[in-house]
């Protein structure tokens, strides 16, 4: 096992950690146990990056072909926006009990894939590929924080009263939850947008066609309806509350079956997230 | 969604011709529906158009919408404290120690916090978002709108279809030059006046340190055959000219015969093109053919033209063979082999029509997808207005909040008044709890 694996391995022990000390820390009323699950968070994401960055002079391009690279990618922008926003903002914290076991799970696949570096191909050889990657993982690590909120704001409308209800007190109010939630779905709604823009820039200009309703391109544009969907229930339908929150939850799981399911299941050509393995 | 799952294609492609061999059961209502080319079936196209119509809809809701914030807006920069006074949304106790003016400071820094810059004038702390932050929604409505028209005309207006041309050949941008072509109703082929001619073609090109894979140099003609541009094409290295853009999508080999004379004069050319084939036994097949008539105009044969590859290590060579034979296989109405004869350079098949089919040359043909779309430049702006309002909708606060110190009977009260739209940076809940924290005070409820 290369070094730049073995310091991988470090980075995701710490995000499991971290993971386990929301859990315990949340349930069981221990703040100071989720201070320093932050400061695990933290210390994973510095080791994910070194072992990233290691990896990029290694290989001379960025983490964006095939599977272990493009998940990698992906945990980085989720663990990475939510220790900004949580050290930002210390209320938000708690919320690290939903965001990092998606990075922890992530992270953990990843592992199970070939890590074997991918040459840049002719197909590959544009910045295009760094800017439309950069956007998907932007979005996700967006949708993930989304995804975070809307969770505590359903676990604590389930517990609006007991001891559950106290444990969550030191979280913002509901309302700046559910504004940090559409918030979170906004950003996330821009960057998957861009995502969509530039693959498809990139497509017309690579190719000719800009559309080709390809696995992968379709089910982007389902995954930015449904959150389009989403604002629209939000802002002309004026939802709120619980039923919202589940909404943004449903969304996330689904951008992360565009992401992830998708390349695995169906053969396409645009191996999107690279597939395990798969000739690019 | 469903139709991501369900191979999709003409009746004929084999991925189709499996499912339907293998799913029996539901076949008959997946065709019926047209799942099988969902994106262009009727039940598709209405979805487009309801897509359109109530964005168009939502885009003239949300103008109107902003028209409204644009005017609260510009109202809200007039706002002073007797008008505060008189209706406002909270009234924060202060603390009796702190003066009217350091009632304002405290407040001025909590709502800073709270990511609420206040200006101050006079009495009153006032944060006003810029009116154009209003305008991101409908313009990004409005741009979504203008890009699905577009869509729409342009795949009326579009052609995109696969051209084989061999090194050296010229071809007419015209629908028979195509092997396969879609064209929108109304493309004008009409307005079309151009050639495509390949020019070398180089089966492992290299720059930049990548294998760029097989690239032909590729020349644009005009109407008059003047050269308009040439240059190779590659991955991410399109010959784009105005609507145009000509891509290398796969190669093969190109067969050039002559028609000659018993004493050699040229009377006519032909070239035949042949794709690779890993199942075919000499490692081509023929991709058209050459009929022949007798002189009555009765056909007599077909001529159909494969080209032996080399093997290395058991596989076929993907390249011009080191020896230049074609092999030609003549069969006849009957579906009956004619003759067959193996053909080195320079060698002759007498015709039963009088003169010899001669083999001139073996040699590469790149086979070119070639779009014509005048829609893309259109596309690109409704997208970039798109992400531009876009981006101010998510960027831009849309907020007004304003206080000032009023004298009630139970002391001196922060009023607030507060506007918080889409992208307000705090809740009001949370304004109301962080100013009465430091205010030192007690919420004592609103007049509006
Ligand atoms: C879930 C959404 C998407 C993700 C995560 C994603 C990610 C990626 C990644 C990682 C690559 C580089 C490796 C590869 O080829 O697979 C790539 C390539 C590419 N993507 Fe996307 N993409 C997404 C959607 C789109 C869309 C909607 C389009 C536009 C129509 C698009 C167009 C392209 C093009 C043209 C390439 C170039 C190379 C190729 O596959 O041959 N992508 N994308």
């Amino acid at each position: 096992m290369t070094f730049e694996i073995i310091v991988m391995w470090v980075a995701l022990t710490f995000y499991a950690a971290a993971t386990a000390m929301y859990m315990f820390g949340v349930t069981f009323s221990k703040d100071a146990l989720t201070k320093w699950a932050l400061w695990a968070s933290a210390a994973g994401l510095a080791f994910q990056v070194t072992s990233l960055g290691i990896r990029w002079a290694r290989l001379g391009h960025g983490p964006y072909l095939g599977f272990y690279e493009v998940a990698n990618a992906l945990v980085f922008c989720v663990a990475a926006f939510f220790v900004i926003a949580a050290a930002r903002n210390p209320r938000l914290n708690a919320a690290g009990v939903a965001v990092m076991p998606v990075a922890v799970l992530l992270l953990g696949g990843s592992m199970l894939a070939s890590k074997s570096g991918l040459p840049i191909t002719a197909k590959l050889a544009s910045y295009w590929l760094f800017v439309h990657v950069a956007f998907a993982n932007l979005a996700f690590g967006a949708f993930a924080l989304s995804f975070g909120c809307a969770i505590v704001y359903v676990v604590r409308v389930r517990s609006a009263t007991g001891k559950w209800a106290k444990r969550f007190e030191k979280l913002p109010a509901q309302d700046v939850l559910e504004n940090l939630t559409v918030r979170f779905v906004l950003v996330g709604f821009l960057f998957w947008a861009m995502m969509i823009t530039t693959g498809a820039i990139w497509a017309n200009e690579a190719w000719g066609r800009y559309w080709g309703w390809d696995p992968i391109e379709t089910w982007s544009l389902i995954v930015w309806l449904i959150y389009a969907i989403y604002l629209h229930v939000r802002f002309a339908l004026k939802w709120r509350g619980e039923r919202l929150a589940w909404f943004a939850i449903v969304a996330m799981l689904l951008a992360l079956f565009a992401l992830v399911g998708i390349p695995l299941a169906f053969n396409t050509p645009h191996a999107g997230i690279g597939g395990y393995g798969k000739d690019l | 969604m469903v139709a991501t799952t369900i191979p999709q294609g003409g009746a004929s492609d084999p991925k189709v011709a499996d499912w339907a061999a293998t799913h029996p059961a539901i076949e008959p209502v997946v065709r019926a529906i047209g799942l099988h080319q969902a994106f262009t079936s009727l039940v598709f196209t209405a979805c487009i158009l309801a897509l359109a119509v109530s964005t168009a809809l939502c885009a003239w809701q949300r103008t109107k919408a902003a028209l409204g914030k644009a005017n609260t807006l510009r109202q809200a920069a007039g706002a002073d404290k007797a008008s505060l006074t008189e209706s406002h949304a909270l009234e924060i106790a202060c603390d009796p120690a702190l003066s009217a003016s350091e009632v304002l400071s405290v407040a001025s820094g909590t709502l800073g916090h709270l990511g609420i810059k206040t200006k101050r004038r006079d009495d009153v702390l006032i944060s006003k978002s810029a009116t154009w932050s209003v305008w991101g929604s409908p313009v990004f409505h409005w741009a979504l709108l203008a890009l699905i028209l577009t869509l729409i005309v342009g795949n009326l207006l579009r052609s995109e279809g696969l051209m084989g041309v061999a090194v050296g050949q010229t071809k007419a941008d015209a629908a028979d030059s195509y092997g396969l072509i879609h064209t929108g109703p109304l493309h004008d082929w009409r307005r079309v006046h151009r050639g495509i001619r390949v020019d070398a073609f180089e089966p492992d090109y290299q720059s930049g340190g990548i294998d760029r894979g097989p690239t032909p140099t590729v020349s644009l003609l005009d109407a008059a055959g003047k050269v308009v541009k040439t240059q190779r094409v590659y991955p991410n290295h399109t010959l784009k000219s105005g609507s145009l853009t000509i891509y290398p999508s796969d190669y093969g080999l190109s067969a050039t015969f002559s028609l000659v004379s018993a004493s050699g004069a040229e009377s006519g050319r032909g070239i035949m093109l042949v794709d690779f084939s890993d199942d075919a036994a000499i490692g081509t097949v023929p991709i058209d053919y050459l009929g022949v008539s007798d002189r009555a105009g009765k056909p007599l044969y077909r001529v159909f033209v494969t080209v032996p590859l080399d093997r290395k290590d058991g596989a076929f060579v993907k390249r011009v063979p080191a020896q230049l034979t074609a092999r030609v296989d003549a069969t006849g109405p009957d579906g009956k082999s004619v003759f067959v004869r193996t053909m080195g350079l320079g060698e002759r098949i007498a015709l039963p029509v009088g003169g010899n089919l001669q083999l001139d040359d073996i040699g590469y043909y790149a086979r070119l997808s070639v779009v014509d779309d005048w829609s893309i430049p259109l596309l690109y702006l409704s997208l970039v207005a798109a992400m531009v309002g876009l981006t101010i909708t998510v960027v831009a606060r849309q907020q007004i909040v304003s206080a000032t110190v009023i004298e009630t009977l139970d002391g001196a009260k922060l009023a607030v008044r507060m506007r918080l739209w889409r992208n307000a940076s705090s809740s009001r809940s949370e304004i109301e709890s962080q100013l009465t924290q430091a205010l030192n005070g007690v919420e004592t409820g609103s007049t509006t």
